[in-house]
This record gives structure tokens, sequence and C-alpha cells, in this order.
């Protein structure tokens, strides 16, 4: 079985061709950015949209652990949540969701087949996340399986997982998509609260491999918007003996409103979006080393 | 000078400055206006028109077109021939008698320019003298009377702009292209695109609205021909090629506020297979997407044949130019199509010529009489078979739901076979002979489909190879989903009995917004892959088909089903009750085989899935399906590898044509605002197309809600 959040069909932008991608529940980096703060935690969580709420006391009237209190506001006590899915099965307005579904690889491929006259030669599955290497065993054997049907697979990971698991896991991944968060080991034990020694350790292991490998760096206005940063991806990406490309992506604040339905704070930050002129800086200092960008 | 774009990338420039002007000042209404100077020939010099016969005066009114349409030389132009009268751009033949039009014009045709072409007008008119022998003193002399008069007609327009040329010398080059041709068998690329545009632009000029058909097949062999000898240039030939696009903005006005002014149904085809199954694709297939991707005009709705062997290299450079928005260019996946055409009677041979009528419906160009009867579905489930909502209506499970909706969509199509037979036919032995009726003049579209000259029948009296009358529904996916919420609430799960369930509809949801919540929210709708609504799709479309093929061979004409809306779900929209989906009164409606809006979750790919369970080869005429794709999505080189992936995927499946448009609802919203930084937005519902400055408010607000993501 595998925790995920969501299955997302027609995705263009998650690797080459169309791609269904499968996002998966649980990440043992705790970025202050992150783009989907509903795949951080492994537990299952209640997002709650607030917006579509119509007061209807349905979930309020459904739930045995008194988590709803619906009057002119809608409080929720989510310490008290079991994830029973009661609220959410009997909401109208599917203002409740469950956000963490077990679903089995029979469950996964079966969404993921529905697609196979789109994959062409390129396009097919994209394991994304939260990390997908945390699931350990159960994602290999759907990579396989993948393979198995001939369909591409690809893997989004920040490389931060236990090395065994990318062993196993390289024979059955086209393309791996690297997250490289930052090259400041402090700015980057600060800011995701692990240290990259371990990420380019299994980088430089998963590259010797002879895998195929695009390399995906996060720019954040004000945090790793700064030469040095990119010179050192060129670097690094100098040393993968694969290199699919680089991929710059500019930080965007709409996790933001994803950490709002967890009832966090909002952790979008807009003053972290990068101008076009940083993203062509670092693309021309990238570029200037002999490394393709996309 | 920008040509507009959806998804803001700059278009490439190839052409010309002097080109591109020329194309900028007509789209932004330069010869549109002057278009509208003169508006129609009058005849009311004859003092009794009694004395004349319908298609005598018809006659009359063409050769006085012909002689008094003003001549306009564009500065600049290479291609020479211009439909200078107002009124054809109201659809009518523009001639007046007493200040009131005489005669309605017609569209929905491709005109056989493949003969134009290779053999000439003097060919035609070699035939409808012929004819003129045969039929002397038979009640078909007068139409071949009538072919020659129009054919005299067409060469004296021709003598005015010879004469013309042949005095302002910066037009040598035209002149020398336009010398020959139409008349003779173009020899030349040059004077292959002037014969095109010249008999295009005649046919025009008398009010009707041909379609173009596969230009690179027309074209082709002339420009390898040339750029094999040396004579022309692959620079000069699109040059040459981007004055027939031009020109065709000349009825651009801005004038026609309402539903859209772009629309006048001169489609263009691309690529496919040929009558021996050989792909066509040549340089005038890539020279068509180098100009629309440069100049962005979408007065020409063009679309590709696409096949399961359609190469890279071609599908490339049309996502290449798709991404730019307008929905400019669509696809048709002609494997499929061809089949649909054999279940449907032709030759393989001939299916595989298949254009269209200047939307999307299919048919063989230069052949056919095609004239099609839309209707609303959702109209009959609503009014008929659930009675307006108003009576007490009984039945004892879903099937018997669904047969007697059955019931009911076979009577209102059978009222429209009937409808048409009435006017079309008239019998002659009740048994089975049947004559065809005396229609309104309509010689010059005549002259341009074969059948008619040889058997001396106008176009709308049976002369065509092919005679088409194909009744299209609409209302599809909100019939489809309005069925699927009552199977499954009222049947399925029983949460309330199907008069419950009605009375909530009659008050418009009032009161019931949880429900309502509720049936928004926790269904599948068409167009998410969901097997089960789907089926109910697929099973609609398959009786439909069976019920309208069930009418053929009753008459002289072919009777095959078509799905459409094209713009009219837009105005169905206030008068259809709320519907069993969580519509209410006034909220849009799906167009053509699309879902309902807003109720789409999947994206893209699911969509085609849920098109392509149906089986769309019984629907001959065709079924269309739009897709709307965020500028964002289809960025880079993983979005034109997606769109590729797209197409591909559409034809693998069994799709027929398809529409992608790249569009963003804010770009429109701020077109909205400010018009004037606009004038050249096109949007698209396939089939339908518009400037959307051009549109009014509502319209505009309608194809917003539309394209919301």
């Amino acid at each position: 079985m595998l925790k995920v959040t969501e299955i997302q069909r027609f995705c263009m932008h998650d690797g080459p061709g169309i791609r269904t991608t499968v996002f998966l529940k649980g990440c043992p980096l705790k970025c202050k950015w992150c783009h989907n703060p509903e795949t951080k935690k492994t537990q299952s969580e209640l997002l709650f949209y607030s917006n579509r709420c119509i007061f209807c006391k349905s979930c309020e009237l459904s739930c045995a652990y008194m988590v709803h209190t619906v009057n002119e506001e809608h409080l929720l006590e989510r310490s008290r949540c079991v994830i029973c899915n009661d609220c959410a099965n009997n909401c109208p307005t599917g203002a409740i969701e469950i956000c963490g579904k077990e679903m089995s690889i029979e469950d996964i491929l079966s969404v993921v087949k529905k697609d196979l006259a789109f994959y062409g030669d390129n396009g097919g599955i994209t394991l994304s996340g939260g990390e997908p290497f945390m699931q350990g065993d159960a994602v290999i054997d759907l990579l396989k399986i993948c393979k198995e049907l001939g369909i591409s697979t690809a893997v989004e990971t920040c490389g931060y997982c236990d090395i065994g698991i990318l062993k196993s896991a390289i024979p059955f991944v086209d393309l791996f998509l690297w997250d490289i968060k930052d090259t400041d080991i402090k700015r980057h034990k600060y800011y995701t609260g692990v240290s990259n020694k371990r990420i380019l350790e299994n980088l430089s292991y998963v590259s010797k491999s002879g895998a195929k490998i695009q390399l995906r760096c996060i720019l954040i206005n004000g945090i790793n918007t700064e030469k040095e940063h990119y010179e050192k991806i060129a670097d690094i990406a100098g040393t993968i003996s694969n290199l699919d490309c680089v991929k710059l992506i500019p930080y965007h604040a709409y996790g933001g409103t994803k950490s709002i339905l967890l009832g966090e704070n909002d952790n979008g930050k807009m003053e972290w979006i990068p101008d076009t002129s940083q993203v062509e800086l670092a693309k021309q200092i990238i570029n200037s080393k002999g490394i393709k960008t996309l | 000078m920008e040509f507009y774009t959806q998804n803001g990338n700059k278009r490439p420039i190839r052409l010309s400055e002097k080109t591109r002007k020329f194309a900028y000042d007509s789209l932004n209404r330069k010869y549109g206006l002057d278009t509208l100077k003169t508006n129609a020939v009058e005849l009311d010099y004859i003092k009794d028109c009694k004395f004349f016969s319908d298609l005598e005066l018809h006659d009359i009114a063409i050769q006085e077109i012909a002689a008094k349409a003003p001549i306009r030389i564009c500065d600049g132009e290479k291609i020479s021939g211009a439909a200078t009268l107002g009124m054809a751009i109201q659809h009518k033949i523009p001639a007046t008698y007493q200040g009131k039009s005489l005669w309605s014009s017609n569209s929905h045709l491709t005109a056989d320019f493949e003969t134009v072409l290779k053999k000439g007008i003097n060919y035609i008119r070699s035939n409808a003298e012929a004819a003129y022998e045969k039929y002397l003193g038979t009640e078909k002399e007068q139409f071949s009377k009538s072919c020659l008069h129009c054919l005299d007609a067409f060469s004296l327009w021709h003598s005015r702009y010879i004469e013309k040329l042949s005095e302002l010398p910066d037009y040598r080059e035209n002149y020398q292209a336009l010398k020959r041709v139409p008349f003779e068998p173009a020899t030349n690329f040059y004077e292959a695109v002037q014969s095109l545009w010249f008999t295009f632009a005649f046919i025009r000029l008398c009010g009707n609205w041909p379609g173009i058909g596969r230009i690179d097949y027309l074209l082709g062999d002339y420009l390898k021909r040339d750029l094999e000898n040396g004579t022309l240039s692959i620079d000069m030939a699109r040059e040459i090629l981007a004055h027939f696009f031009i020109k065709g903005c000349e009825w651009v006005n801005g004038q026609f506020i309402g539903s859209g002014d772009a629309q006048h149904y001169q489609n263009i085809l691309l690529a496919g297979i040929d009558e021996n199954g050989d792909e066509i694709t040549n340089e005038v297939t890539y020279l068509v997407l180098d100009i629309l991707e440069e100049l962005g005009i979408s007065d020409f709705p063009t679309t590709v044949r696409v096949n399961q062997n359609t190469n890279e290299k071609l599908l490339r450079r049309v996502a290449e130019v798709m991404r730019y928005g307008g929905g400019i260019l669509a696809v048709y996946n002609e494997d499929l199509i061809i089949q649909a055409l054999i279940k449907d009677g032709y030759e393989e041979r001939e299916a595989r010529k298949f254009a269209n009528d200047g939307c999307w419906e299919v048919q063989i160009p230069g052949k056919t009489f095609f004239i099609y009867s839309p209707f609303d579905s959702l109209q009959i489930l609503q009014r008929k078979t659930l009675r307006g909502y108003e009576e007490t209506v009984l039945f004892s499970d879903f099937e018997d739901l669904y047969t007697h909706f059955k019931t009911d969509l076979f009577t209102y199509v059978e009222e429209i076979f009937k409808s048409r037979e009435k006017k079309f036919v008239r019998p002659v032995d009740p048994a089975k002979n049947f004559k065809w009726a005396t229609q309104p003049p309509c010689t010059v579209v005549s002259l341009f489909e074969q059948g008619c000259v040889e058997k001396g029948l106008s176009y709308l009296e049976g002369g065509p190879v092919y005679n088409i009358n194909s009744p299209h529904i609409g209302g599809f996916a909100d019939v489809v989903n309005s069925l699927y919420v009552i199977k499954k609430l009222v049947y399925d799960e029983g949460k309330l009995t199907l008069q419950e369930f009605l009375k909530i509809l009659k008050d418009n949801w009032e009161g019931n917004e949880v429900l309502r919540q509720y049936v928004l929210n926790h269904y599948e709708y068409y167009g998410n892959d969901n097997d089960e609504v789907d089926a109910i799709a697929a099973r609609l479309l398959s009786d439909f088909a069976d019920i309208c093929v069930s009418f053929n061979g009753k008459c002289g004409y072919k009777f095959p089903a078509g799905v459409s809306t094209f713009g009219r779900q837009l105005e169905w929209a206030d008068k259809r009750l709320a519907s069993p989906h969580g519509r209410k009164v006034g909220d849009v409606l799906a167009a053509n085989c699309s879902p309902t809006p807003n109720t789409d979750k999947e994206g893209a790919t699911a969509i085609i899935n849920s098109y392509c369970k149906a089986d769309l080869s019984k629907l001959a005429t065709g079924a269309a399906l739009d897709i709307k794709l965020l500028p964002s999505s289809v960025e880079g080189e993983d979005g034109l590898q997606g769109l590729i992936s797209l197409i591909r995927g559409f034809v693998a499946l069994g799709g027929f044509f398809m529409q992608p448009d790249v569009v963003d609802a804010s770009i429109l919203k701020e077109a909205q605002k400010h018009p004037e930084n606009y004038q050249t937005l096109s949007v698209r519902v396939s089939g339908w197309n518009a400037r959307f400055v051009t549109l009014n408010k509502e319209w505009q607000n309608m194809v917003i809600e539309q394209n919301e993501h």
C-alpha cells in the first residue's frame, strides 16, 4: 500500500510528454517554502476549504468526535480528528477532504493506465510528493510494474533517502527529477531542516550508475538567488554522467493557500518570488558552463 | 505591428514588411469598411420585374453584379479580385429591387476548385453548353441557360479586372497571373493561387460563402514544379500565398455586433491522404502553417487531417501554431472519418477526398449539397419526456425513462425529416418516386458542384452528386449528465422520488442548495473518464445515429447524424429549465461534444477518453470536441511534446474532430475592458469563431465563462 495525496492526470511539466503524477505523502525535509505542504506529514490530514462551506452542519451531525462546530463560523478541533472520513463523505460541497489515502498498486495503476493512449514513447508516470522513496519497497514494486507495462517512469526526489532504496530503484527509473534546493550547506540545513551532504552523496552514487537525471532547482528570491549558487548548480550538473538538463523552478506562493487548508499559517511569501531577470541570470550562468536549462 | 497571441510569445517574422502591413490593415478593417460602402446593385431600372421569371431576374442580377461591383485593387496586393458588395456579408445575393433584397445565398459547401485549377472555367463552360443543347425545349432549359449567363457574368467581371490591371504599371505581375486564369488551367503556382482566389472571390461577390477545401492538395503540385524548375523561390511562394489569406479578410468590418463577424465558412483543410491512400502533405502545407503562425489570421478556420502515420515534423508545426491560441487550427482523425463515410455508403476512394462544409461537418468537396438541422436534445428531455416538470411523470426505472426519452427523440428527428422532405422533395408516385422541388435561384454555386450542370438541376434541387440533410443533436453533455444524476439519485441511491426531484428543479433549486451542492460535487460527469456516465453518452449517440440512419433511402438525400451546437448553446442557456446536474436557469450549457463547463475536473486526457468511448464512426457528418488549454500548460518543449501526444492519443482512441484552444480567461477579460488593444483577438468554439471585440457584452461574458478553468 502507498499513501497518496492526489493523482493528477495530464501533467505536461513533470518530465517529458503527457504524464500522470502520483503525489505521495510524507517528506523527510521541512522546507520553509514548501509548495506542497499537504504532503509533508506521513499521516492523513483533514483539508478544509472554508470558501466552499455553506454552513449546512452536515459535518457536525455526522462527526462522532465533535471535530466540527458550525454556527456563524465553522470551527475545527483538529486534534480530535481520527480521519474517519464521515464528515468528508457527508459534506455536500466538497469543503472537507481527507488528504492521504492508502492505495494499492493496482488502484494506482488503474488510474495511470487510463492515459496509456497519450503517453507515446516518452510520457508516463511521475512519482512526486512528498518524498516517494520514503514509502519503501511498495514504490519499487510500482515502478517495476510500470516498466513491465511499458510505461515510462520518472521520480521526483529530494535525494534525502536511504541509499538501499535508491539502489534498488535505479533499474526501474527512466528519469530522476532530482531537487537541488540549495548548494550552501548552512542555508540548506536552516531552511530545509537537513544538511545536503547525504543528498549530494546519493546524487553522486545514482549518477555513477548512468541513470538519467534532471536537476530541479528552486529559485527563491533573497535566499538562493545568487551567482555562487548558480555556479555551484552548474558544477554539480557538470559531474552528472547522464544529465537531462537543469530545470529552474521559480518559487511561487501557491503552497500557502494549501497550508491554510491544513489549518496552518500561510507559508507563502510574495517577497520570495524571483523576478524574471533573476531567472534569466541563473539560466545564463548555467548555460555559460555548457549546461542545458529548461 | 503586432499580431495577437494568447500565450504572449512573439510570432516569428518571415514575410516582407509590405505584406505584413497589408495584413495588419486588412485585419484592422480597412477593406472591410470599404466593402460596406457599396451595398448591392439595384435592379430598379427594370420597369416590370414580373415580366421575368425568378431565375431570369436572378441572371440579370448576377450580370449586373459582374458589371457594376466596384473594382478594388489593394495597395501592394499580389492577388487580385475582391468581393466588394456589402450585402454579400449578410449572406444574401447583393441585388435589390425597390430597396429590398431579393434572394438569400448559399453556404456550407466547398466548391469544386480542383476542376477550376486543373481544367479551367472554359471546361465548365463547354459542359454547360453541351447541357444547354441537351435540355433545349425541356423544363431544364432555363437552368442550363442560367449557367451560361452566370459564366458570361464571370467573364465580364474578369475582363474588368484585366482591363484595370493592364492600366497599372505596378501591377504587371498581377496582370500576368490573372490573364489566362481561371478560364484556362493554371500552369504555375502564382496562376493557381490567383485562379483559386479569383473564383472564390466571384462566388463570394455573388453572396455565397463557400469553403476552400484542401488547399495543399490543390496547390502542391504547382509549387513543386516551380521549385524544381527554379522559377519560384519558397519565400516568394509564401508571399503570394500570404496575400490569399490576407485578401480573405476583406469582409472584416467589426459591424456585426452580436454573434461575431469572423465566420464566413471559408474553411481550409490541410494534410491527410489522397484518393489512392498516399499522404499529400507538401510544401504548401507548411507555407500555410507559416502564414497562420505569423499573421494569426482566423478568418480561414483551418483543420489538419491527422492519421496514425502522420509524421512528427508536421505535428510539431501544428502544435507550434496552435500554441499561439485563437483556435486557428483544429484536427480531424481521418482514420475514423474515412471509416465513417464508408459506413455511410461512400466508396473508399471518394471518402478519402473529404473536406468540410465551412464549419467542420465532413463532406466530399465540389460534389455535395449540404444542409443541417440543429436541435437541442436537452429541450426534448425537459419539455417532452419530463413534461416541463409540470405534470406527474411515472417511469418504472431508469430504463423506462431512457426508453421514453429515446421515443421522444425519434419523434423529433422524424419531424425534422418530414419538414425537410416537404421542402425539397415532391412525391410523384407515393410508393417511392420523387422529384426535387423548385428552389430559389442558386446558379453560381451550382456551377462549382459536380452534377448540377450535367443534370440540369441546381445545387438546391438535387443537382450535386451527393445530397445531405444532417440532423445535429445539441445539448449532448447536459442531457447525459441530467440522465446520469436521475439514475443515481432517484433510481440507484433512492435519495428521493423523481416527482420530488422534478419539483425541486421546477423551483430552480430554490431552497435546496444542499442537494444542489451534493450533485455538483459527488458525481463525476461526462468528461471525467467515468465509465458509468460515459456509457450513457455512448448509448445516446449510438441510438441517435441509428434513428437517423433509419430514414436513409426514404427520399433523395442522405440523413446522417452529427453533433453540434456551434454557438447556439449560448442562446439556449436562458431558455432551458434547471437541470438535474445542479445547473440553474441561465447557467452556461455544454458546447458540441464537450463537457458541461466546470464539470470536467480531470483534464484534457480524461475528456478525450470520455468522448472516444462512443462509436463516433456512426456520426458521419461529425462530432466536435473543444479542448481548452491554459497557455502555461503548453509552454516550453514539454508543453509542445504534450500537445503532440494529446493529438496522437486523440487519433489512437478514435476521436473525430478536436479543436484545442489555448486560451486564458483573464486575457479575454482584459480584452473586454480594452477592446482597442485586442482588435484581432479571435475566439473559437468549434465551427463558430469570432473576433472577440465584435461580440456584444452578453456573448463576451458567456465566452469568458466557457473558458474559465
